[in-house]
């Protein structure tokens, strides 16, 4: 008999794991994989996730009920990201870059509408599957851009909860959303020509 | 033609977060525009190869180990210190001590309480969001599977008896349908880990999933209705049964099917 694809829910011992435990430690590699790529390290990554997970534990009462659990944990991770080293140097950065942009963000596009031809490079880059590429472009990325797109492909979150997480209002979600991706698409194109060049 | 989908709705269209109006005014001018329909094939080829690759960072057993283990550290240092607080006023002989440490049980029971009821509500939460992604992923699977459902039927004495042996349950289909709305396979599935009868009905041009299910104590299910990914959720449960149907069609039109079905298993 052949059954649809489907997901067990892992069921933990509820008599051992405390209820904090049960929702926090699903999501360890989710937090972690955002702090690597945050914190570009992985010693960086392991204390913030650690600073993420002491700080909910000691809040966890301050946790609304019915509310997106992984909202409350990942705005946590992402406010202990800000205040630490790597967080303060990536904001220096970017800040008044980021700030420029937003005022403009529902301007004109970064590129003519209905332009994409099906067989451009970046195109055929990713239907290569050349993750590589795409991870050496997602890097490229300044922190404001990548956040958003980690969350929101990533994570899968929605837009209204990257708005909470973020804590900034739906529309410049949507437009970081834009941007990120317009600026990946031009990294990815950048690439594409360099490693043409290389091979003539 | 109308004007080129501009850059946010591409990506709102690849995120999935337009709304029934734009998402139908979308399609509308996708289905006349190769221009805009390769720019939103290359946003859903980027948001689905961004997703691969983002997936980069993994913790290693170990680390996670730590990690758990300082959490746990944490709470018994959190409980021991509420132990601490508690000791010294349970040994007091006075009655002012006495009545001290009787108050302060009474608040450190009722603080417990409330904490117990948030930490469950919150795990409810988290339980009831994991068995709407699973209804919705399983319903948009069985759309779009190459796979035919096991059973196509639309007779009510076809598809009923098709389960017997195969589900620990046995459940009703109701007689009569609402207008526009037929019968038109069914699946055996699991659902939360548990054996399922996935009924596929249409309702008008829309197709629903209507899961029936043992009923357990588990209650996430009873009294669901939300929105998820743009489809529309209602649970329900009889004496029997725990139900959950899923489909994109009106809620009005589908909580009538719900209520047919319920209905028919009294």
């Amino acid at each position: 008999m052949t059954l649809l694809a489907w997901k067990r829910m892992e069921r933990e011992s509820g008599s051992q794991t405390s209820p904090f435990e049960e929702l926090a430690l699903p999501l360890l590699p989710s937090l972690y994989n955002v702090a690597f790529w945050l914190s570009r390290s992985s010693t960086n990554a392991e204390d913030l996730v650690q600073e993420t997970l002491l700080k909910a534990l000691r809040g966890f009462s301050m946790f609304e009920s019915g509310t997106n659990f992984k909202a409350w944990i990942f705005r946590i991770l992402r406010n202990t990201y800000l205040t630490s080293l790597s967080g303060l140097a990536a904001r220096r950065t970017v800040a008044l870059e980021d700030e420029l942009n937003e005022k403009c963000e529902w301007g004109p596009a970064q590129y003519p509408e209905g332009a994409i031809d099906r067989q451009t490079p970046e195109l055929n880059l990713i239907q290569m599957g050349n993750r590589a590429t795409l991870q050496k472009a997602m890097e490229q990325l300044p922190a404001p851009l990548l956040e958003v797109l980690l969350l929101c492909d990533v994570e899968e979150m929605k837009y209204k909860e990257i708005a909470t997480v973020l804590e900034i209002p739906i529309g410049t979600v949507m437009s970081r959303v834009a941007r990120a991706r317009a600026t990946v698409r031009r990294s990815l194109m950048t690439i594409y020509e360099s490693s043409r060049e290389v091979s003539r | 033609m109308t004007d080129h989908l501009s850059v946010p709705i591409l990506n709102a269209l690849a995120d999935g977060e337009l709304s029934a109006e734009q998402l139908a005014t979308a399609n509308h001018h996708l289905s006349q525009c190769p221009s805009c329909t390769s720019d939103a094939l290359y946003q859903s080829l980027l948001k689905s190869a961004t997703a691969k690759a983002g997936q980069r960072y993994a913790p290693t057993p170990n680390m996670q180990a730590r990690l758990a283990l300082r959490i746990r550290e944490e709470l018994s240092f959190q409980n021991s210190q509420h132990g601490d607080n508690a000791h010294p006023v349970v040994r007091s002989s006075n009655f002012y001590g006495w009545a001290a440490a009787v108050a302060l049980l009474l608040i450190s029971v009722g603080v417990t309480l409330v904490q117990y009821n948030w930490s469950r509500s919150a795990t409810a939460s988290a339980q009831y969001a994991a068995l709407a992604t699973e209804a919705c992923d399983q319903h948009i699977a069985t759309l779009a599977a190459n796979s035919p459902p096991e059973v196509i039927s639309s007779d009510r004495h076809t598809v009923k008896p098709w389960f017997q042996g195969k589900l620990p349950f046995s459940f009703n289909l109701p007689e009569n349908l609402p207008s526009g709305t037929t019968l038109d396979a069914a699946n055996l599935t699991y659902v939360h880990g548990r054996p399922t009868a996935q009924l596929l009905y249409s309702v008008g041009k829309h197709r629903a999933s209507v899961y029936l299910q043992q009923r357990s104590d588990d209650k996430i299910a009873n009294g669901l209705s939300s929105d998820h990914s743009g489809f529309h959720l209602v649970g329900f449960r009889t004496r029997d049964i725990d139900g959950i149907a899923v489909s994109d069609v009106d809620p009005a039109r589908l909580s009538d099917l719900v209520g047919i079905i319920s209905h028919a298993q009294e």
